[in-house]
């Protein structure tokens, strides 16, 4: 017994629309038409999601000191926990090895990316290089 | 960096769990041959003694001695190399990619620009119709967007940017004017921290109606089109318009969040606030009649189904009492319509007066308030009060009122701090639940404006 799919479909729901759009629907239109069903799939064209990054300006680096001897190292926490104290170790191991490197400890101010102002204008000042400690 | 382009020389020391970070955090402000140096992960739990041991060590990325490393660092001379100068523009690819339905989710996913569920790919076709959800002009810029304001790169973005994020997400143009608002508060939905940080996303005003968000039964569920695909949308923006999300460079979250796929988009239950309650955004200054979008940052939610013996308004008290997450010092609470009705027949006239009720009447735990006043925990013992009497108050409740905005650590103390509790009515009434998190508000933003 043939069975009618759309009214067995309809019974159970399945708007006539969507049997419309089903390709065994499709395929079934066109067997009758005498044309053979086409299963290749199709190419489409899509768009870049993505949004505009900053060009970057290459920073040239700050030209090296020809010795750490007799200079001011800057030793600066950026406020993650332990950075004090491991800066702490690297003052004493300057004590240790190379006692004419002076050793000034700061923690930087605010959260780990402000600027510090206050700071910069003392190493500009004061100092000669600068160690800082530490992504977690 | 600062330092460096001031003429001094410098040695920034990272834990090798970073290295990539690091790197690419250099080569993204300029300098992508900035002498760092790695230290073994983590750092925070190793003793003094064991610090210095790292230091007479090797580097655990070149293997080479630390110390000498670092000294190198600072006075080893340039290269060529890291005396370049010039710009670099970042390529994102080309303006479209060809292919079928198939290969084209495959590359989308693959190449992170999804939350790795299937989209809707966005053809230009698709694009144009979402861009009739706005009268503002394709090529219009709203703002830029990073995972990291001020540590990772800001991308710019515009209208059609968004559009075609839109589209992915599921969208109709109808939905937009919200996502076009999320998007101008330049806040992403994928904060880099190692934290996980959570975001949620609330509408008020007359677009909850007009686009049918549900506030009702399973106000915070997959239960309503927009819910579902606004705080889809967020997310997926924040990957492709602000580089956000990618695993190890712009996102550390070590234990992620699963409220990143949708952001708690919700819409509050306006239609049934007991009298004198204000939605929320007249509460932070807009109109009533105004369609607005807020953001709100956290971490977690709790879910509380209990029946107390005591009024809901107690029980919340005591529950913020004993709250304790990264962020310790504010709270969302998410209400059923049902609890905020007590609340009102209990005396609570307004959001405000419950909050301040909240704020002020809960307590902090001995073990949290003496982990986080470390200072104070000293001067106790050395019989300085309040602190003595807190010290004899042994394990108990601490009457330390948490919540409060008193400023950031290190900064001014405000005098007259305000209570750092929201609220927030929503549900569908069907049983008295409701839900606390360290959710701090961000920001609002007119969605009026995108219409």
């Amino acid at each position: 017994m043939k069975i009618n799919r759309r009214k067995l479909l309809s019974l159970i729901g399945v708007s006539p629309a969507v049997l419309a759009g089903s390709p065994a629907l499709a395929d079934d239109k066109k067997k009758k038409n005498g044309k053979a069903a086409s299963h290749g799939p199709e190419k489409i064209e899509v768009l870049n999601p993505k949004g505009m990054p900053p060009a970057v300006q290459l920073v040239p680096m700050a030209p090296r000191l020809d010795t750490l001897e007799g200079k001011t190292v800057f030793l600066v926490s950026d406020g993650f926990a332990g950075a004090d104290r491991f800066l702490n170790q690297i003052a004493i191991w300057f004590q240790k090895n190379m006692p004419s490197v002076k050793t000034v400890y700061r923690l930087k101010a605010g959260s780990y990316f402000d600027d510090d102002p206050k700071l910069m204008a003392e190493i500009k000042a004061s100092g000669n290089a600068m160690i800082m400690a530490y992504g977690h | 960096m600062q330092v460096e382009k001031m003429g001094f020389p410098t040695a920034p020391l990272v834990t090798i769990a970073f290295k990539d970070l690091a790197k690419s955090n250099a080569a993204s402000r300029g300098m992508p041959l900035e002498r760092v140096c790695f230290l073994p992960h983590p750092m925070t739990n190793k003793s003094d003694e064991e610090m210095y041991k790292v230091l007479e060590g090797n580097d655990p990325v070149t293997n080479k001695p630390l110390m000498p490393e670092i000294i190198a660092a600072l006075t080893q001379p340039l290269t060529a190399d890291e005396k370049k100068t010039g710009t670099i523009s970042p390529d994102i690819g080309p303006p479209t990619y060809v292919g079928t339905q198939d290969e084209l989710q495959r590359l989308y996913c693959d190449n992170n620009l999804t939350d790795f569920m299937p989209i809707i790919l966005p053809t230009e076709e698709k694009v144009e119709a979402m861009l009739k959800g706005t009268s503002h002009k394709p090529d219009e810029v709203i703002g830029k967007l990073s995972a990291a304001q001020g540590a990772q790169p800001s991308w710019t973005f515009t209208v059609r940017h968004v559009a075609i994020n839109a589209v992915m997400a599921g969208a109709s143009p109808e939905h937009l004017p919200v996502i076009l608002a999320i998007s101008s508060t330049g806040q992403p939905s994928l904060f880099s921290s190692t934290s996980s940080f959570s975001r949620m996303v609330m509408l008020n005003g007359p677009i909850s109606d007009q686009i049918k968000m549900n506030y009702g039964i399973g106000a915070m569920g997959p239960f309503a089109e927009p819910n579902a695909v606004i705080g889809r949308a967020w997310t997926i923006l924040s990957k492709n318009l602000g580089g956000c999300g990618v695993p190890g460079l712009s996102y550390l979250g070590t234990l992620g969040s699963n409220f990143n796929y949708n952001n708690l988009c919700i819409a509050e239950t306006e239609n049934r606030l007991p009298d004198g309650w204000k939605p929320f955004h007249v509460q932070k200054g807009f109109k009533a009649d105004e369609s607005v979008v807020s953001i709100f940052s956290g971490w977690s939610l709790n879910n509380v189904a209990w029946f107390p013996n005591m009024p809901y308004h107690e029980l919340i008290k005591n529950w913020l009492t004993h709250f304790f997450s990264f962020g310790t010092t504010a709270a969302t609470l998410l209400l059923d319509p049902t609890i905020a009705r007590e609340a009102k027949e209990k005396g609570f006239n307004s959001k405000e007066e419950l909050s301040d009720y909240w704020s002020k009447n809960s307590k902090t735990p001995a073990w949290l308030y003496w982990d986080q006043h470390q200072r104070e925990l000293k001067q106790g013992q050395q019989g300085v009060e309040p602190y003595a009497s807190y010290l004899k108050m042994g394990d108990g409740e601490i009457p330390f009122q948490r919540f409060y905005r008193r400023g950031r650590p290190g900064g001014p103390v405000d005098a007259n701090p305000k209570s750092s509790i929201e609220i927030i009515v929503l549900g569908g009434e069907t049983n008295t639940y409701w839900a606390g998190g360290d959710f701090s508000y961000v920001t609002s933003a007119s969605i009026d404006k995108w219409r």
